[in-house]
């Protein structure tokens, strides 16, 4: 059996062998995605439920376990609205363009030593290029929608995502100049040895400023104003029903965890061990694994869900203020600190 | 034919079709749309010279930032396309007329002289640890300094004239100091006025 | 190099049609029953009642001007970061005095009140 198989592999045109053998490799990428996006739902219903003393879904399932997959195919069950004077090819094109990107950035996150599926040399510029595509899906779809409340909600999360990219750019830079390469695998196994050669110890603030404009990016509370039910009703995606509200949904998601994958490869060593080599020689069942990428990435969703329970939504001049006028600057002043230990002081390993 | 030339010849149709949209189609967002793809386009063909780290940031700067700048303009802009269209026929000849003296010296450029297959060899392959990024880091900041700082100094113009060209303050804003608010005393707001009762006469 | 973004080149164009099959998926199985009322853009139960692509302020604008100046510096703070240890104290200096000339155009856009959302 495995015979026949291989031989009928070995006889397909080499072209065919590539693409097939990537079309595989991006189904097992995709479908987890797409499950802990679907999950991620469910966690934070449940976990927002418990912050405030309720117990979140519990009909469908037990536990409330299959809600997710519910919605999913409810989603599917329902009309597509497009109003009236809206641009329709725009319309159905916009949620299309928001999801895209936010899947493609997946392609060359390393989630272990070996596993990923492309190891381009500038992985955090493409990366850092396609979330600033994801901007478009919010633009087009506030314009073509045709109606007000899409259009101010689009407009008001497309400044500020803005905003926050120059701050995010400029957290990378640090890092970067930590690990002296833009490629993750690099990045990530520039941490190994423990967790004290994490680069979150060293760049605590360009850490904090990453994370916190990765809320930001993904327009989540408490810098939701562009979907504040209480002011816009929901923002760019008001007019969206059924699957292509269900696109837009599954972007943001998506890119929420892009960006703790993003800062668990990046400040808190991707897949490798947090215990030291001499640990892991006496016990090396706690040795570097994806487990260790997927611990860490789950660990920052929890805080994702956790701030949203706590703090109140910010106002929209003071979430302008916060990314120009805090983050720049607090990003600026820590690339200077860097430069100055490794070029001036005797300090420069601590920044490796 | 290889998939290298297939994919070339692809990119390179779309970036055509898409710049051909761009001054073609009625309205001015999907024209800017279409700008978006020829972008997209011309950074894929880039990124077949090899030119990592620019084919990136063509992307990076000029679909993530310039167009979304465009876009805002030609949405806050009440264009009128009737109008803008009304010159087209007068102009056609004229515009006509330099688009094939372009071609005519292009095709004359590169036809000749240092262009062609056989004065541009393939290079020779890259190592597979070469980084196309530090490698232009290596010359940016020592060789080319001088052009570098300049373009410091054209970005600070940019800053001040955009402030200076589009800085409006708004006489209609209201907004509160909280620090002020919290500084208030007693004092600064209730006077207590002493006075005997009146009588009714 | 190029065998590198095979593979992405693929994930997009299954990404692309994975979001088209998934409109598709929602327009086959969904019903389709228009009237005037549903398709009428949302505007807090008033009828709608002009073109909702106004003029907005001018503000947006510079953000977005602002946003491209600063993704040049970005984009010059890359290769910098990655070569820093090959350029050497040269390079070091340089692009100090390149974040020292748009430290002052940042003063100068504080100062301004440009990055003031009133």
């Amino acid at each position: 059996m495995t015979e026949t198989l291989l031989g009928f592999w070995l006889a397909l045109p080499s072209w065919l062998q590539i693409l097939l053998a990537n079309l595989v490799k991006i189904v097992i990428i995709v479908l987890p995605v797409v499950l802990a996006v679907a999950y991620l739902t469910y966690a934070e219903r449940k976990i927002i439920g418990y912050m405030q003393v309720r117990v979140g879904p519990n009909r469908v399932g037990p536990r409330g376990w299959l809600q997710p997959i519910m919605d999913a195919v409810k989603l599917m069950f329902k009309e597509i609205i497009v109003p009236t004077n809206a641009n329709r090819f725009l319309f159905i094109g916009a949620p299309i363009l928001a999801f895209a990107p936010a899947m493609v950035a997946w392609a060359v996150i390393p989630f272990s030593d070996t596993l990923w599926l492309t190891n381009i040399d500038a992985g955090l510029l493409f990366i850092l290029a396609l979330t600033s595509m994801g901007v478009y899906g919010v633009i087009i779809a506030g314009w073509a929608s045709n109606s007000k409340y899409a259009f101010l909600g689009s407009l008001r999360s497309a400044a500020q995502i803005v905003a926050y990219e120059i701050a995010m750019g400029f957290a990378l830079v640090g890092v970067l100049m930590a690990a002296g390469s833009l490629n993750l695998r690099e990045i990530a196994l520039a941490q190994a040895g423990g967790a004290h050669h994490w680069y979150i110890l060293p760049l605590f603030p360009l850490f904090l400023v990453y994370f916190i404009s990765g809320v930001a990016e993904t327009n989540r509370a408490p810098f939701d104003v562009a979907e504040g039910e209480s002011e816009i009703v929901a923002g760019f995606h008001v007019e969206y029903s059924g699957m292509a509200f269900a696109l837009f949904f599954l972007g943001e998601y998506a890119n929420m965890i892009l960006i703790g994958a993003l800062a668990a490869v990046m400040f808190l060593g991707g897949w490798t061990t947090p215990f030291t080599p001499a640990v892991v020689a006496s016990l090396p069942w706690l040795g570097d694994g994806i487990h260790w990428f997927l611990i860490k990435v789950s660990f920052l969703m929890f805080c994702f869900l956790w701030f949203r329970a706590t703090f109140p939504r910010y106002r929209y001049d003071q979430i302008m203020r916060l990314g120009w006028k805090v983050f720049i600057p607090v990003t600026l002043v820590w690339i200077v600190v860097i430069g100055v230990a490794k070029f001036l002081t005797p300090w420069g390993y601590l920044f490796h | 034919m290889d998939f290298k030339q297939l994919a070339f010849y692809f990119f390179a149709a779309v970036l055509v079709f898409a710049a051909s949209m761009v001054i073609t189609v009625r309205n001015p967002v999907r024209a800017a749309l279409f700008l978006v793809l020829a972008f997209f386009s011309a950074a894929a063909v880039w990124m077949q010279l090899h030119a990592e780290f620019l084919s990136i940031t063509l992307v990076l700067v000029y679909v993530g930032a310039v167009m979304v700048l465009f876009l805002f303009v030609v949405m806050m802009l009440d264009i009128n396309l009737v109008r803008l269209r009304e010159g087209f026929g007068e102009y056609l000849p004229i515009g006509g007329l330099v688009a094939v003296l372009l071609v005519l010296e292009m095709a004359i450029v590169l036809g000749s002289g240092p262009f062609g297959i056989e004065q541009m060899p393939e290079p020779a392959p890259l190592p597979a640890d070469y980084s196309n990024t530090r490698a232009l880091g290596r010359v940016l900041y020592t060789q080319y300094l001088y052009p570098f700082e300049i373009a410091a100094l054209i970005l600070l113009v940019a800053i001040v004239a955009a402030i200076a060209l589009t800085m409006r303050r708004r006489k209609d804003s209201k907004y509160q100091n909280p620090g002020k608010q919290i500084q208030v005393q007693r004092g600064d707001r209730v006077r207590l006025v002493k006075m005997r009762a009146e009588k009714k006469s | 190099m190029l065998n590198n973004y095979v593979p992405i080149l693929i994930f997009m164009a299954v990404a692309l049609i994975m979001g088209v099959a998934m409109v598709v998926i929602g327009r086959v199985l969904g019903p389709h029953r228009p009237d005037t009322e549903k398709n009428s853009p949302y505007e807090c139960g008033f009828e709608a009642f002009e073109d909702s692509r106004m003029k907005f302020d001018v503000r947006y604008y510079l953000v977005a001007i602002l946003f491209i100046i600063f993704d040049l510096e970005i984009a010059f703070l890359f290769p910098w970061a990655v070569a820093l240890s090959e350029v050497g104290m040269l390079g070091f200096v340089a692009m100090m005095l390149f974040l020292g000339i748009l430290v002052v155009g940042f003063i100068y856009e504080w100062k301004k009140g440009a990055l003031e959302w009133e």
